[in-house]
């Protein structure tokens, strides 16, 4: 455990160094000055002359090796400086955390949603196999995974904001703006959740320990709330981790489309603008988030299951 | 039940006429998609525009179908990418094994940690909005679940005598996975193709929609879901239609792609390993 802790540690740091090492490069990789783009995230002001950019670039060390150049960017980082925003001109770290406040309420709204919803289904669905209810489940759930998020928002928008003005339609005031993003978000996990659950329901069913506190005279509701279910949520675990950093991407468009000031719009309004800085904290911040909670899914998951052996950390 | 065989013929039939109706456009004499037509904004469904026309009053139908080419082909083309830059990493992990394998499995994981949108947000960040940006983004997030699929296959079958026989009779390690390997993983790889070809028809849209992909005056399915949507309330029917295009394209192309795998799993792996057992 101590090994394969270690191991995954490793990969961590490697991971979010790498993907840092990529962002740090996009000055430098994108048509331009790298030096005036490095200055305007440093230095507020739209008009610096000539001669203020040769001095800058000698007192930013521009002149430096990259790497040495990378070791101080990612040293200013880490203690919270991120720049400045080129079209604010305010520092990037104020925009990027409420925002990501708001990306993780969404997110984990959406997937609080996606396990309920798929509990209920994927258990009913299950122990139902084979019958009318378990085949209208199981057709609805996989017809949902080919449905296009930024095709049923707008749908949405329509009936239930502007026909039946019943919730709004964009913007990030109130609990009812977030029924109808996180309904988006949720929709494609509910599918995929709900089919682990249904199978991971009938293969708990099958097990012998089931026929066996069966046939020890335990009733038919116990036997499932008991031995059933707890196995058949197993793959739910693993299948949550995945879909959390799946998500912080997919909130990218569900962001745009509600007009929600979240990271994933942050990150595009970046990209669309050529902000470079702001598009540097975002990226990092979510590849740390998303790298940090799929290391921590995996330790939960080889707690919940010691038979797995350290050959497969 | 979705799986069934008629369901599937159903799936396929309906994929060949929408393939055929977006390819014959051309021929169909239908009005120019890009043509406005200001006097005609807003039109519902009538003998002269059968879907209504948008905005500009542009034909929706004709603006579909032209759409539909761009959509499809660049999914297609995505696909084929994936698919050959998955197959040939993940049957190298499973052949060369040591550090070839670890590598490339742990930069399956990695991907598999991050999200997508973010990669290929980041990826058209630095190379600029385009068909080739877009093609560059998919392809880097999405070879991963072939090079799963085609390393735990080559495992698989790597066990197995024929494969020592070919190699004891001093076949080459070209031949073996050209002959040997490659043809015992088609069946599988083109059900998952069909399977991705469905999410990534989806991803297409997504990043067009955002602006990132096709760039006007073309315009696929997700761009014209973007340009409908500021006037869904006055012309429903034009951001309606690419999108329900979108999805049942989606759903056909996974209930063919579900079938595949089924019998792909039935003849390609189980059989070799049931022949093994009784030998």
């Amino acid at each position: 455990m101590i090994a394969f802790l270690a191991k995954r540690t490793v990969a961590l740091v490697a991971t979010v160094l790498l993907a840092s090492f990529a962002v740090f490069l996009i000055p430098y990789a994108t048509p331009g000055d790298p030096a005036r783009k490095i200055i305007r995230s440093r230095v507020a002001g739209d008009a610096i002359d000539e001669s203020a950019i040769s001095s800058l670039t000698t007192e930013l060390g521009l002149h430096d090796p990259l790497f040495v150049q990378f070791h101080r960017w990612l040293g200013r980082f880490l203690s919270g400086d991120m720049g400045l925003s080129y079209s604010s001109q305010t520092p990037v770290v104020e925009q990027v955390l409420p925002a990501l406040g708001i990306t993780l309420t969404l997110v984990v709204a959406a997937l609080g949603v996606a396990v309920l919803v798929s509990l209920i289904l994927g258990i009913t669905s299950g122990l139902h196999e084979g019958r009318r209810t378990d085949r209208v489940i199981t057709t609805v759930t996989q017809a949902l995974i080919a449905i296009p998020e930024y095709w049923l928002a707008p749908m949405l928008v329509l009936i239930f904001a502007v026909k039946l003005t019943l919730l709004p339609s964009a913007g990030w005031v109130s609990g009812a703006s977030l029924v109808l993003p996180v309904a988006v978000l949720a929709a494609r996990p509910s599918s995929y959740f709900t089919s682990a659950v249904r199978s991971g329901m009938i293969e708990a069913l099958d097990a012998e320990h089931v026929t066996a506190a069966r046939s020890r005279g335990l009733s038919y509701p116990r036997t499932i709330m008991r031995h059933v279910i707890p196995n058949g949520l197993l793959p739910l675990a693993t299948l949550l981790a995945v879909w959390f950093a799946g998500l912080l991407g997919g909130s990218v468009i569900v962001e745009v489309i509600f007009s929600i000031p979240g990271m994933g719009r942050l990150l595009y309004d970046a990209v669309l603008n050529n902000d470079i800085p702001v598009a540097q904290g975002s990226v990092v911040l979510v590849v740390a988030l998303a790298v940090a909670i799929t290391t921590m899914a995996d330790l939960v998951h080889r707690t919940l299951n010691p038979l797995l052996g350290d050959n497969r950390a | 039940m979705l799986k069934r065989p008629l369901a599937t013929r159903a799936a396929v039939w309906v994929l060949v006429v929408i393939v055929a109706a977006v390819a014959l456009a051309p021929w169909f004499g239908l009005r120019d998609p890009a043509e406005p037509n200001l006097g005609m904004r807003f039109s519902s469904p009538s003998p002269a525009f059968w879907l209504g026309t948008d905005h500009l009053g542009r034909d929706t139908l004709s603006r579909l179908l032209d759409g539909g080419r761009f959509s499809l082909s660049i999914a297609a083309v995505a696909t084929v990418l994936t698919g050959l830059v998955g197959t040939a990493i993940g049957v190298l992990s499973a052949r060369r094994g040591g550090w070839v394998d670890e590598f490339f499995t742990r930069t399956n994981d990695v991907l598999l940690a991050l999200p997508e949108m973010v990669i290929a947000l980041f990826i058209v960040a630095a190379a600029g909005p385009g068909t080739h940006s877009l093609l560059l983004a998919l392809t880097v997030t999405g070879w991963t679940p072939f090079a799963r699929l085609a390393r735990t296959l080559t495992y698989e079958i790597s066990g197995q005598g024929f494969l020592k026989a070919a190699r004891v009779v001093g076949c080459s390690p070209q031949f073996i996975i050209f002959r040997h390997i490659l043809p015992h993983l088609s069946g599988p790889l083109i059900g998952q193709a069909t399977l991705r070809f469905g999410q990534l028809l989806i991803s297409v849209g997504a990043l067009s929609y955002l602006g990132l992909g096709v760039q006007p005056p073309q315009s696929d399915w997700g761009a014209m879901l973007a340009a409908a949507q500021p006037h869904a309330e006055r012309a429903p029917l034009a951001i309606l239609v690419p999108g329900l295009a979108i999805f049942i394209v989606a759903l056909c192309v996974t209930l063919i792609g579900q079938r595949i795998t089924e019998l792909a799993g039935n003849r390609a792996i189980t059989a070799p390993r049931t022949k093994e057992a009784h030998a």
